[in-house]
């Protein structure tokens, strides 16, 4: 009897180990995150699910992408001043055409375009299976495929020769490098299928969304570039395009910095943008970059700025710096004639807060020395200074080389993060390239004209004189006046290469490039690492 | 009523409530007198008889006289800190004891996790360290108290910030992923997070277990990866009440200086600058001398107090503690002030059948903390510099990283408090005999507030800008155990049983807000600023851990050991399919000495040889839910057609989600000696291991297209962990006045990673050598130094040979460095340049410890060491750069290198980092006989006294293997270079009657 009780009390003692066990299911719950099986009910949350789409576009106008497109052409320059702005040779490697598959920017910008095509290679693999289908289905993937074939537009333009991804659930290990043609091709034939679902919509609700103009715009583009980009020329088709936007009721603008102001909504120019918030949506760094520390004194960017990006005397030449000048007290202000001029600040920085537009009102001299700003750090005058005949120089006098660009307007009192909506594309630069089509067309006329002097006019406040006539319009003055209109809008490499400066010597410390294989990036030793499939592209060395 | 006889009152009283009724029949009257080793008579011991009721306690004579029934056949002596002794009552009116103290005894418990050995019966690689062997100072975290002391544990103190955390490994580099600190168990529940221990007083712990070998850590499965610690925390006994103070008072000084120019100097240094501007060097030159690193620093003040209560009766003991202490860190405005509250007490019932156990335990910390900008700023700003204009205000200026530090760390409000609660109970029935059933169950509740203000700060043009904090870590622990003991005449037989459940819940809480228009509100007002600046964000995860676990120990005899454990735990962090995983574990041991062939050695007292083999899994690493195809923010975007949200937050993929994702197994093999000879004057053990790690967790680069983000956590790659350790102590000098014990460890580890590539759902992943660490600093920008390299330690380098310096700086590298090229040649090109792999790892650590008696005083002294480490000197290599100079200042360093123009890594900056440490140094006075008192012992320590290194940095320990920068000296830019201390304690302990 005494040994069955032991046994019952064993039992109840295994009974009770295995029955505590199994109280709770080893499912996970989550708590701050959505499972993605739970999201995609609402209309809402759809375009709360899509938006991720346009979020990579804000490294595009002031990112890795800007540095790739700027600092190897003649326009941008970021000097190492000692350490600063070193960053591991990168800037100095972007602009003397040095650099390699390891070179930052070569790696990161790769990361911001494809990050943009696989997510939308996500949202579409998504978005297409929901149940029941979102009503506006045929426009979201109008839309996702024009935004995806824009991404591909740029990596195209950058590295050439990309792997062609479309679907999200592709086999990582069949990924391989497509030739730029077939890249180029299936932009063209991706856009094409999808324009005839995209919006017409220019309004304020469609803002910086995709529209069959921007539709236009990447396709104008393509087409402007296609002797590069290919090797055939295709300006008819960069006309027709660009005659679609032009006509398409944009205007542009009557004063050159609205459409980078503050508050840029408005602008009726724009024909897409990247919208950015001071506060909701960051990456516009456009003063913080390139305006030094003790700017805040008279552009009153709190906590001053960070003295990297400028540009030099050679690029600063081609802009018409003739101004009128007034006198108030001991100050004198400036006038210029060329409004565009206004985005450089040169000279002697004063301690007077700066207006806005940058054109007009610029303090340029003063008899009152206790407004002379100082470098802090050097004691110097903040005199900025266009000369630059180093790439990297550790003197104190060399922290003032070089112009800084006050395009996109600082909010006062903001830290580094602007308001101001950054411009993808904009009529007047389809104007340009209307009229660069028809002189490499041989097709020019009155139209082109017409055009080019809507912005110059505008650039001179309708002062007639400076408007051209039909033999201004030669290739050379449009790449100029390219130059003066879109400085540091991000098509500035593009151009150098398509009206053959891309390769030349130029200040500070560039050599003639010896062969034409810096015209493409090279494929990013990071991407060859993680996907050996890749091949480099000519010129570069091999993995 | 003095304070004196209020206390011994009070004591009184307590103890009279606490102690049950003694009733016993007067039959026999036994006396005697207990002693120590030594001869040294113990007061305060409980004698009491075995099986019988009641007990008295020895008087401060050690003399005791006691009644008991004639039937009793035993008398038992226990005394906290030795070993409980029965002794067999053979008709004799006189009994005189020797106590041994329980840190030289085999007969010592050791825990072992879900249950304790004698430490004479462990099968495993288990160290086990006592109060006396504790490192003395000031203990900001408890883990100080055995650093150097545990062959296999490594434990390094990165900075002197009172409010960091330690780095602790234990044989080794064992993962890739996460903190690889050891899971800290205290009184058998593991800690949430391990570096929750500096939330536990250091004062209420009794003794440190680790669990080093694989085998022995395989009990604890998935958490076991890292090694254990556990913790034993005081706890009371049967016996008279016991009061005992501990404090003491502490004075910091700053140890070491970055050698940077005084005014002076730099004065005289910026005229040799080729065609420097005189405008520029008297725009600079504020006309201050100003050592900016004292200026950012003070002599510190600590003091700690811990007051224990404890006490009981056979069937309830308990202990309550309070502990208060105050350290001020050496950085002006920072600071730890802690205040624990513990109480732990044991009940047995129903003839002893029933074992109830609690302890309820209370931390708060209130914490602040450094700004560890600063310690750049006093790297980059000229000594010309006044800290504060005449008028007293702080001077205010601004450039790339520079400005006030002084102005920074005093204007703003930076404060962390934390209050951890923790209860835990167990409640054990004897079914049988040979059978217990029980049941444990605890929670822990971690929160964490903090906050911080920043005004607008003088010079620099900031918002003033406020946020708080407010984060909690829970859990919950339950187990159901069954527990079996059975001895068959000369075969001893133990099992274990248990069901485990952990849940674990992390929240958080966060607001901020910016331009606030009455600064003195602090962050106590986050909603008065700018509305459109305020920010709220929350967080909460939750992971789950469930466990079946089984061991087995057999022993014959004492001499053939043999112990198997099994576990198999679920953790919800991993894929459907790899939840479960299964941890096995055998150990065998053989006592030689117990053998015939070595019975009539008589100076061999023990000698036993152990061998062991486990695997161990690996979840802490990583975080939940990287399984699942989860959409987190993908930041705001703008929506100007919505009326009432114009900027929604978007929803985005927020990993490649791995449905996959398993555990990292570790697989550990071990063998060790054990031996004890010349009664138990020299005494020592050898462990040798073989670990590897399999399925490294860790975030692979996978390629984009087609995925979207670059890495993927996924189970791939191995390495592998060979070490040595042998801890020797002996007592060479033991006089009746006079004694020497030294004693020392010293450890072996070689970590290889033996594989990086392998597939993931089918996909190849091949990363043979992926970049880990940076070089830090204005000028870099993912400069590579350290890599991950099959065939090589984690964290080696990969450096450019260093040739010396040229006498112009080169326009193409814009520096004057040069290097050798492959053919041997120079080179000012980098890229040109021949690299070597050089290997950073320490090839020994080493602790020696030496302890003197002479009567009743005592020293003691500690040495700790590494061998074979070297660092890249970060730090040097910025600020030893003569072209800083005028706007920044440099070192005495930059103007005798020669080194002109831009920096650049190489293998000049990477140095021997070998290093001896004069510890600390204690000298003590054991007062006896005090009335009033048991046991006064007043002493003073130094602690951290002296540095023996080549190393030209400020202090060769820095962080080695926590984060991607191991190795990499670069404190100034926030690894772990808070400046350290030189300490002098003067402190006391003292126990009531």
């Amino acid at each position: 009897m005494r040994h069955s009780y032991k046994y019952i009390k064993l039992g109840i003692a295994l009974t009770l180990l295995v029955s505590a066990a199994g109280c709770k299911k080893l499912e996970p719950e989550v708590y701050s995150r959505v499972a993605n099986e739970n999201f995609w009910q609402t209309p809402d949350q759809i375009a709360a699910g899509i938006a991720p789409a346009y979020s990579q576009l804000r490294n595009i106008p002031d990112g890795n992408f800007h540095d790739l497109q700027e600092e190897s052409s003649d326009e941008l320059v970021v000097p190492a001043r000692g350490n600063d702005w070193l960053a591991a040779g990168q800037h100095i490697q972007l602009f003397t055409h040095t650099w390699n598959s390891q070179t930052q920017q070569v790696q990161d910008a790769w990361n911001d375009l494809y990050s943009g095509v696989t997510k939308i290679n996500f949202i579409l693999s998504i978005v297409n299976n929901l149940n029941p289908a979102p009503a506006t289905l045929p426009a979201i993937n109008a839309e996702l495929k024009t935004l995806r074939a824009l991404y591909y537009y740029w990596l195209m333009d950058l590295y050439g020769n990309v792997p062609l991804v479309t679907d999200f659930n592709t086999n990582p290990n069949g990924v391989k490098n497509s030739t730029r043609k077939q890249v180029y091709d299936f932009i063209e034939s991706e856009i094409k299928a999808n324009m005839g679902q995209l919006s017409t919509d220019r309004s304020l609700t469609n803002y910086g969304r995709i529209n069959k103009y921007v539709a236009d715009c990447i396709l104008a583009k393509l087409y402007l570039n296609s002797v590069q980009y290919v090797g055939t020329a295709r300006y008819a088709d960069c006309i027709k395009v660009c005659d679609t936007v032009i006509t398409a009721g944009y205007s542009l603008e009557s004063n050159y910095f609205d459409n980078f102001a503050i508050e840029n909504q408005s602008s009726k120019e724009n024909i897409f943008v990247v919208p950015f918030d001071n506060v909701n949506i960051g990456g516009n760094n456009w003063a913080a970059q390139t305006l030094h520390y003790q700017n805040d004194k008279n552009y009153q960017i709190s906590g001053g700025g960070w003295n990297g990006y400028c540009t030099n005397a050679e690029f600063y030449s081609h802009f018409d710096t003739t101004s009128t000048y007034s006198v108030r007290g001991k100050n004198t202000y400036r006038t210029y004639n060329d409004a565009r001029a206004g985005q450089w600040i040169i000279g002697q920085q004063y301690a007077e807060i700066a207006t806005y537009p940058p054109n007009t009102g610029v303090l340029s001299n003063s008899t009152d020395a206790t407004l002379k700003i100082k470098d802090a750090q050097t004691g110097l005058d903040l005199s900025f200074y266009s000369d630059i005949t180093e790439i990297s120089n550790p003197a104190a006098s060399f922290r003032l080389a070089g112009l800084r660009n006050v395009k996109y307007w600082p909010n006062p009192g903001i830290q580094v993060s602007q308001n101001n909506d950054m411009v993808i594309f904009r009529l007047a630069d389809v104007l340009l390239m209307r009229a660069e089509a028809s002189v490499r067309n041989g097709s020019q006329s009155n139209v082109d004209l017409g055009y080019v002097n809507q912005i110059r006019m505008r650039a001179y406040g309708g002062v007639q004189k400076y408007a051209w006539t039909m033999s201004d319009l030669t290739l050379n003055n449009l790449f100029l006046e390219r130059g003066r209109e879109l400085a540091w809008e991000n098509v500035r490499r593009q151009d150098c290469i398509r009206f053959g400066n891309f390769a030349s010597a130029r200040k500070p410390q560039k050599m003639q490039d010896a062969d034409n294989h810096w015209e493409i990036y090279p494929i990013p030793q990071n991407q060859h690492i993680a996907n050996p499939n890749l091949t480099q592209n000519p010129g570069y060395a091999g993995f | 009523m003095n304070n004196e006889k209020f206390l011994k009152t009070a004591c009184l009283l307590f103890a009279f409530v606490l102690q049950s009724a003694m009733a016993f029949s007067q039959n026999l009257t036994i006396s005697g007198t207990v002693t120590d080793e030594r001869g040294v008579s113990l007061p305060g011991v409980t004698v009491a008889p075995v099986g019988g009721t009641g007990g008295v306690a020895t008087k401060p004579d050690g003399k005791y006289t006691i009644t008991v029934a004639a039937s009793v056949k035993a008398l038992r002596f226990s005394f906290l800190g030795f070993a409980p002794k029965e002794v067999p009552l053979t008709g004799g009116k006189t009994l005189n004891v020797t106590l041994i103290s329980s840190s030289t005894t085999l007969n010592d418990v050791v825990v072992v996790g879900y249950g304790s050995v004698r430490k004479k019966d462990l099968t495993g690689a288990v160290a086990n360290v006592t109060a006396k062997d504790f490192n003395p100072g000031v203990i900001s975290n408890p883990l100080q108290q055995i650093q150097g002391k545990v062959p296999g544990l490594s434990i390094t103190q990165p900075g002197g910030d009172p409010n960091a955390n330690l780095i602790v490994r234990l044989r080794g580099q064992t993962s890739l992923s996460g903190g690889q600190t050891p899971l800290i168990v205290v009184d058998g529940i593991p800690l949430d997070n391990p570096n929750q221990i500096s939330n536990i007083p250091a004062s209420d712990i009794e003794s440190y277990d680790v669990l080093k070998d694989v085998s022995a850590t395989a009990i604890y499965g998935s958490r076991g990866a890292n090694g254990v610690i556990i913790i034993n925390t005081k706890k009371g006994a049967a016996g008279r009440t016991r009061v005992e103070y501990n404090g003491y008072a502490a004075i910091d000084k700053l140890r070491g200086d970055y050698n940077l120019l005084s005014a002076d100097e730099w004065r005289s240094a910026v005229q040799q600058i080729p065609n420097i501007d005189q405008q520029t060097i008297s725009a600079l030159d504020k006309g201050a001398n100003t050592d900016w690193l004292k200026a950012i620093t003070r002599t510190a003040f600590t003091n700690s107090n811990n007051l224990g209560v404890s006490g009981g009766t056979e069937t309830f003991n308990y202990r309550a503690s309070l502990n208060y202490m105050n350290q001020q860190g050496i950085v002006i405005n920072t600071n730890k002030e802690q205040l624990g509250l513990r109480f732990s007490a044991e009940q047995k019932a129903l003839n002893n059948k029933l074992n109830i156990q609690t302890t309820l335990s209370y931390s708060q910390n209130k914490r602040k903390l450094a700004d560890y900008n600063i310690f750049e700023y006093v790297n980059t700003t000229p000594p010309t510099f006044p800290v504060t204009n005449p008028d007293g205000s702080y001077y205010g200026y601004f450039d790339y990283h520079e400005q006030n530090p002084v102005a920074q760390q005093m204007l703003q409000t930076n404060t962390s408090n934390d209050y951890l609660t923790q209860l835990y109970a167990k409640v054990d029935y004897k079914l049988l005999s040979f059978l217990t059933l029980g049941t444990t169950g605890s929670i822990s509740h971690l929160n964490t507030q903090t906050g911080f203000f920043q005004p607008v700060l003088p010079g620099v043009g900031n918002k003033n800008n406020a946020s708080q904090g407010n984060a909690n870590v829970d859990s919950k622990k339950g187990d159901v155990h069954l527990n079996f003991l059975k001895d068959f005449n000369k075969h001893h037989l133990s099992g274990t049983l248990v069901y485990e459940f952990n849940d674990f819940v992390n929240s958080n809480f966060n607001a901020s807000g910016q331009e606030y228009l009455v600064e003195d509100l602090g962050d106590n007002n986050l909603g008065a600023g700018n509305s459109a600046k305020n920010v709220i964000s929350s967080y909460k995860e939750e992971f789950i851990i469930e466990s079946y676990l089984a061991r087995a120990q057999y022993n014959y005899n004492s001499t053939y050991y043999l112990t198997a454990s099994f576990r198999r735990d679920g953790s919800n962090k991993f894929g459907a399919n790899n939840r479960w995983g299964s941890f096995p574990s055998v150990s065998a041991a053989w006592r030689i000495k117990n053998e015939s062939f070595l019975k009539n050695v008589t100076w061999l007292d023990d000698l036993k040889i152990n061998a062991g083999y486990g695997v161990v899994g690996n979840q802490d690493a990583i975080n939940p839910y990287n399984t699942l195809l989860l959409l987190g923010s993908g930041g705001r975007f703008y929506t100007p057609g919505n009326p009432t949200n114009q900027y929604p937050d978007s929803y985005t993929p927020i990993q490649n989600a791995n449905a996959d994702l398993q555990w990292e197994r570790r697989i550990g093999r071990n063998i060790g000696f054990n031996f004890s000879m010349f009664n138990s004057r020299f005494t020592g053990n050898i462990n040798a291991f073989n670990d590897k790690t399999k399925d490294l967790l860790f975030n692979y680069t996978v390629p984009v297209p087609p995925y979207v983000y670059n890495s993927i956590l996924a189970n791939v790659g191995d390495l592998k962990n060979k070490g040595l350790e042998i801890q020797l102590s002996g007592d060479v000098i033991k006089g009746k006045d006079f004694s020497w014990s030294p004693s020392g460890q010293i450890t072996f580890t070689k970590t290889t990673i033996t594989s990086l590539s392998g597939s993931y759902n089918g996909t190849d992943i091949s990363t043979d050598m992926v970049p880990i660490g940076v070089a830090q600093g204005r000028g870099y920008q993912n400069n590579y130094l350290t890599y991950l390299k099959v065939g090589q330690s984690p964290y080696v380098f990969y450096l450019p040979k260093f040739a010396g310096v040229a006498s112009a700086i080169s326009p193409t590298s814009n520096s004057n460095q040069l290097y050798y090229d492959a053919a041997g040649n120079t080179t000012p090109d980098i890229s040109k340049a021949k690299y070597d792999y050089i290997d950073p790892t320490p090839k020994f650590t080493y602790g020696i410890s030496n302890t003197f008696n002479y009567k009743q005083l005592s020293l003691n002294f500690f040495l700790r060491g590494v061998y074979g480490q070297k660092l890249f000197n970060n730090y040097d290599n910025i600020v030893s750069n003569y072209s800083r100079l005028p706007g920044n200042n440099v070192t005495h360093n930059a103007l005798t290198n020669g080194i002109r123009g831009s920096q650049t890594t190489s293998d000049y900056w990477l140095q021997n980092a070998s290093y001896l440490k004069l510890d600390n140094v204690t000298l003590a006075y054991n007062f006896r006989q005090i009335k009033g008192l048991d046991n006064l012992r007043v002493y003073v320590t130094g602690s951290n006294l002296l540095t023996f290194t080549p190393y030209k940095g400020i202090d060769p320990e820095v962080v080695n293997g926590d984060s991607a920068q191991s190795y990499i000296d670069a404190n100034m830019y926030g690894y772990g270079y808070y400046p350290k201390s030189r300490t002098f304690i003067l402190g006391a302990s003292v126990a009531f009657k």
